[in-house]
């Protein structure tokens, strides 16, 4: 009975899992995991919630696709969201330490190379940043606010 | 058990993903009703089904997403795929509605090339027999 029976009021303001396998399936579970998370600690309405975790998964399935192909598929990807009440906004950067690959038009057709216009469709800013050390896509969301419930701003 | 008790030719394929995935036939026209995520991960299975029905020779194919939570862009890839493959004479449509579907679909440019429906009924009428 001694442990405190409310979190620390800054505790859901960041998501992070680092260190998950390369792949389709951990993809999505890290995406089911950070759904939680926004659902339980930043107010969004139901089509801004869609979009945010349309894009984190586009983020996620490039580095699970393409990343580490030249490494047959061995490596990691690093999640991590803040959630920022001073500036409201919603920030995730998606990192890995693959190779880009630079999408090709003749490849594609219609049928691939979505992930990226889907990513700058729904999110309000997308870095993306490439160096011989990985992949780093940043995702930025704005007007976006934490659930009142964390707020401690009672009485 | 059968969820689809109504249906006279029916089957569903589960995988262990959460994407179930039904076929009904009304006439000639086929109904792939999808339920769940269709994702990096599950669009295999969606694009299975497709090739499958596509072989009974359909007069129309309608994929049903009334039932999807969500939608990557792995999934409108398939329908895509679907679509320039199934031959031109063959009706083709795709329901959807809500954030989850139809607004990715219409926000990529998808809706006019899969044929986007917000219901069954709408794309039975337009599509069927």
């Amino acid at each position: 009975m001694t442990t405190p029976s409310y979190p620390c009021p800054d505790d859901g303001d960041t998501f992070a899992d680092n260190g998950v396998a390369a792949d389709a399936h951990n993809a999505g579970r890290v995406r089911d995991e950070f759904a939680g998370w926004l659902r339980g600690h930043v107010d969004l309405d139901d089509v801004r919630f869609s979009d945010v975790v349309l894009a984190v998964n586009e983020a996620l399935a490039n580095a699970a696709e393409f990343a580490y192909l030249q490494q047959r598929g061995m490596g990691t990807i690093d999640v991590e969201a803040v959630q920022d009440r001073a500036a409201a906004t919603l920030t995730v950067t998606i990192s890995d330490q693959g190779c880009w690959r630079d999408p090709d038009p003749a490849k594609q057709g219609r049928v691939r190379g979505r992930g990226i216009p889907l990513m700058r469709a729904l999110a309000d800013d997308v870095t993306i940043d490439t160096s011989a050390l990985g992949t780093t896509v940043c995702l930025r969301f704005d007007n976006v606010h934490a659930v009142a419930e964390a707020d401690a701003t009672v009485g | 058990m059968d969820e689809q008790a109504t249906a006279t030719n029916s089957m569903t394929t589960t995988a262990n993903t959460g994407c179930v995935i039904s076929e009904e036939w009304f006439g000639r026209t086929v109904v792939l009703g999808a339920s769940g995520v269709i994702d990096m991960l599950t669009s295999p299975q969606l694009e299975a089904s497709i090739a499958t029905s596509l072989k009974k020779n359909p007069t129309a194919i309608i994929v049903d997403l009334t039932d999807v939570d969500f939608l990557a862009s792995a999934g409108m890839g398939v329908l895509v795929a679907a679509r320039d493959q199934a031959s031109p004479d063959i009706g083709f449509g795709v329901v959807a509605s809500g954030p989850a579907t139809s607004r990715p679909l219409k926000l990529v440019g998808l809706a006019e090339i899969v044929g986007l429906y917000s219901t069954l009924d709408e794309a039975r009428t337009a599509l069927g027999e």
